[in-house]
């Protein structure tokens, strides 16, 4: 992907994304006669969003410069990012059906063994954090300042 | 009423209380997803059953540690422990990973408390006079400094101000989510009830520059044990030479009165502050670029002005009886169950109260200069932690940080939407600060031009015949044109040396 195909993109996005507010906007109805309504800042946004984005759409077609040509290069871990992203969405559904120590227990040491390498690779020590850090916490949300963590199905 | 506010403040349960405050406060800030409003928030059942100058005391303590306290995240791990730090990151976190810590623990440390003295005195001197210009402000006048604000964030917050306007405008639309002011109408939930009150600015900031960064790692895990390295540092004092702090007095004094005035203006807290003071101080540099390789310069803005906020923010609340921004209205209400009723009449009618928080704020700024200082050794050792075991007790941090917020899972889950749209940010090159400010400034936003709009009958011209209104958008226009021109000079001078310019990276 060069830089000027990732901003075509972007600004195509956006684009989108402000006619979508546009469109959206016409159904919120108007209630108080002397006030400009609540759709009246979402569709003024949405304007700006589409004037905006389609100024650097015209920008970035016209740009002939060599550095808009320049290749983007992609060299990151894609099961690291990715895998992170799967493990904090299963974290953040299971947060409140299995309760907030067992799912952060869960979490913590499947995220650590994801993160390190072979050589800082402790899952002993992995396990005890991954047990020791939620218990800590939910103790003090709920002695200290009294604002209980969800408990989930297993009552803990 | 002096005499009694001094012998309520300086007596051992009234001292204790403050200094009790200030380190609770310093913990709540520092650690990501606590927040001083959450300290605040917590501790304020707490003051009910105490005296009034002793429940005021208490809170201050909390709302000045609680501001000051997120620099020590901010520059550890580069995620600001309090939205007051955001620019502390540019930065602190730098120097931090130059092996300066302890040097930019130390400067934000001695200028929070700086700045907080500034604050102190501007509150208890000029509050009259400021409160008087605040009442001269309207609905378009309010307008005027949202779009003021938004602009200059945008303009400098990446070499394409387009990006940087495109942020701040989908930060704006965020704000749209929930039910409108005025008239309540229910807009973009999708039929989701838990979208009725909006998205929580601390769910949005835990996404975007906490959670983000945990995604970011995971990508560039297999150099993540390889970057880690531990961080020395040595600190003698503060960490900086009498020249250096000479050298940083007109940075300082401009950051306090950026912080004093933002503070003043309703609905613009540290964060706005912060950030406004560390462009300021960046544009007013004969050397910008160094700005965010890790400089002394941003820290002392960042936390000049952050802290000189709360001095500010108490201005309007204390003479007005409106709040600077949501640490001030959680305190207000503070005042309020202790009968004391914020006005005009305020002095006259509960002076010796305004006066135990003038000193109340002075002795809590001096325990954290000292305390937060001698437990730098501790706070350091953060750093230690390997990222593969504190990225991931950062995460779960994070969550319950926004559990905590509303008590609801479903903000646990926004903070995943947050985080991967600060991805999509980080990808497409997009700074993330407007995105903030656009958030944060949204409600006001809206208010104030419909509110204008109705007193002028849809017409836009009260926004340009109003001379505050006037003045703050001519400000803003001629702040971007300069931007754009600048931009455009250096893009074709990297152009003319054959050097390749991306448009799109930040600054």
């Amino acid at each position: 992907m060069t830089n000027k195909i990732r901003d075509v993109l972007c600004s195509v996005i956006m684009l989108a994304f402000g006619i979508m507010m546009i469109v959206l906007a016409r159904d919120i109805p108007h209630k108080i006669a002397s006030d400009v309504g609540s759709a009246y800042v979402p569709t003024f946004l949405g304007v700006c969003i589409v004037v905006v984005s389609a100024a650097k759409l015209i920008l970035t077609l016209l740009d002939k410069k060599p550095s808009a040509s320049r290749k983007i290069r992609f060299t990151k871990d894609a099961l690291g990012g990715f895998g992170t992203i799967g493990l904090m969405a299963v974290y953040m559904l299971i947060f409140e059906p299995v309760g907030f120590i067992v799912s952060s227990a869960l979490y913590l040491f499947v995220q650590m063994i994801l993160l390190s390498d072979n050589k800082n690779r402790n899952p002993i020590l992995f396990a005890i954090i991954a047990v020791a850090l939620p218990v800590a916490i939910d103790a003090l949300f709920v002695y200290a300042i009294h604002m209980p963590l969800p408990v989930g199905i297993l009552g803990f | 009423m002096i005499a009694i506010a001094l012998a309520n403040v300086f007596n051992p349960m009234c001292l204790a209380l403050i200094w009790f405050g200030t380190i609770l406060g310093i913990i709540f800030g520092s650690v990501p997803g606590l927040s001083a409003t959450m300290a605040v928030v917590l501790f304020l059942p707490l003051t009910f059953s105490m005296e009034a100058t002793q429940g005021i005391a208490l809170l201050v303590g909390l709302y000045m540690g609680g501001i000051s306290g997120g620099l020590i995240s901010a520059i550890l791990l580069k995620i600001p422990g309090t939205p007051s730090s955001i620019s502390t990151v540019f930065d602190g976190g730098p120097m931090a990973e130059k092996g300066e810590a302890g040097r930019a623990l130390g400067v934000g440390i001695l200028y929070s408390f700086i700045g907080s003295v500034i604050g102190i005195i501007a509150l208890a001197f000029i509050s009259p006079l400021l409160a008087k210009v605040c009442l001269l402000f309207g609905a378009a006048d309010y307008f005027g400094v949202a779009v003021f604000s938004l602009t200059i964030i945008a303009a400098l917050s990446g070499k394409d101000m387009l990006n940087g306007l495109i942020a701040g405008l989908i930060g704006l639309a965020l704000s749209m989510v929930g039910m409108a002011p005025i008239d309540a109408q229910v807009r973009y939930t999708f039929g989701n009830y838990q979208l009725l009150s909006g998205f929580d600015i601390t769910v949005l900031l835990i996404g975007v520059f906490a959670v983000t960064d945990i995604i970011l790692a995971g990508f560039e895990r297999k150099t993540l044990s390889a970057s880690f390295e531990k961080k020395k540092w040595n600190l003698k004092g503060y960490g900086l030479s009498v020249r250096e702090f000479i050298q940083q007095i007109p940075n300082a004094v401009i950051s306090s009165i950026i912080g004093i005035g933002i503070g003043i203006l309703p609905g613009i807290g540290g964060s706005t502050a912060g950030l406004i003071a560390y462009t300021t101080e960046k544009s007013r540099s004969k050397h910008p670029e160094k700005f965010g390789t890790g400089i002394i310069d941003g820290v002392v803005a960042s936390e000049t002005a952050n802290n000189a906020v709360i001095g500010g923010s108490l201005v309007p609340l204390l003479c007005m009886g409106i709040p600077g921004n949501t640490v001030a209205a959680v305190f207000l209400g503070g005042l309020l169950v202790h009968g004391i009723s914020p006005g005009p009449l305020i002095f006259d009618k509960s002076g010796q109260y305004v006066y135990g928080i003038y000193f109340a704020l002075l002795v809590s700024s001096i325990f954290m200069l000292v305390f937060e200082r001698l437990g730098l050794p501790i706070f350091a050792k953060l750093l230690d932690i390997p990222k593969h075991i504190l990225l991931p007790i950062i995460m779960v941090m994070c969550c319950v940080g926004a559990y905590s917020a509303n008590s609801r899972v479903f903000d646990v889950k926004c903070v995943l939407f947050f985080a991967l749209l600060g991805l999509f940010f980080k990808v497409f090159k997009i700074p993330s600060t407007p995105l903030i400010i656009g958030f944060i400034l949204g409600t006001m936003f809206e208010e104030n031009l419909r509110q204008a709009l109705q007193a002028s009958h849809g017409s836009w011209s009260i926004f340009v015949t109003r001379p505050i209104s006037c003045a703050f958008l001519i400000i803003a226009v001629v702040f971007c044109t300069l931007t754009v021109r600048r931009n455009l000079k250096e893009k074709r001078a990297a152009e003319a040396a054959g050097e390749m310019f991306d448009i799109s990276e930040q600054g």
